[in-house]
């Protein structure tokens, strides 16, 4: 259930990544059709978070614990700090910001699925 | 909004937004990773987790200093972050036992894609670029 959740995200914040990036390229700041974009993504992680406080109650094996609860907690305030800069920053710089916060996200997943399933 | 235009660059905005963003992801990482090993096994290489935690330290000074335009401690930290990752880097390689659990910079941040070697070089790149124009008010202890 974890790992389909985290290949959706990373998908998702992959897509969101190309677009800020277009977006940085064309010179262009953040538009509200991205912010949605990211809410989305963001919908995703606390449908994860849901999951993972779920399936952990119910006794699953988790290699890294506390770096688990790290990556849940931190890969939901990452999207919204982002997307307040797009408010505060209407340059392309906000494109940027967001582009990066989407890779961090992806990056994120990526390692949430290894102290998940670290032997 | 009203704010009026900035005359002289901040460190916080623009492309410092980002810098500012890096920095922070950065301090999260950072922070998170040595408390976590200083909570759990601190005794296994209480240098590598000391450094840990100084690097996490430094992140947080800079990520702050940055993000509301503290020139002068921004490139102090930020100065202190380069010759960190330079020296951890360098002394990781040479004498691997030395540090037998990683760091942020060991291997010159090897293991974050060098982003730990990278970010000091922009970050100091930038904070010439934002340098105030004048002289500080002299200080008012002298």
């Amino acid at each position: 259930m974890l790992t389909p959740l985290a290949l959706i995200v990373v998908l998702l914040a992959a897509l969101l990544a190309v677009w800020a990036a277009v977006f940085a390229v064309q010179d262009r700041a953040v538009v509200l059709r991205q912010l949605w974009g990211a809410a989305v993504v963001e919908g995703v992680l606390a449908v994860q978070a849901v999951v993972a406080i779920v399936v952990v109650l119910r006794g699953a094996e988790v290699a890294e614990l506390a770096t688990f609860w790290g990556y849940v907690a931190c890969s939901l305030i990452i999207l919204p700090l982002a997307a307040a800069w797009a408010f505060a920053e209407r340059t392309r710089w906000s494109s940027v910001v967001l582009l990066v916060a989407s890779l961090t996200i992806a990056f994120m997943q990526w390692r949430l699925l290894q102290v998940w399933g670290a032997q | 909004m009203n704010v009026q235009p900035v005359p002289t660059p901040s460190t916080a905005t623009g492309p410092g937004r980002v810098l500012v963003a890096v920095y922070a992801v950065f301090a999260l990482a950072a922070t998170g990773r040595a408390g976590f090993q200083l909570v759990s096994n601190w005794h296994q290489a209480p240098l590598a987790y000391g450094l840990s935690a100084l690097a996490a330290v430094i992140y947080i000074v800079a990520t702050l200093a940055l993000a509301r335009g503290r020139h002068r401690l921004a490139t102090v930290a930020v100065s202190i972050e380069l010759v960190g990752v330079l020296v951890v880097g360098a002394f990781s390689l040479a004498d691997p036992a030395a540090f037998p659990r990683a760091t942020v910079w060991s291997a010159f941040g090897q293991g974050y894609g060098f982003v730990p070697l990278v970010l000091p070089v922009l970050g100091l790149l930038w904070l010439r670029r934002t340098k105030p124009p004048r002289t500080p008010t002299p200080d008012p202890a002298s």
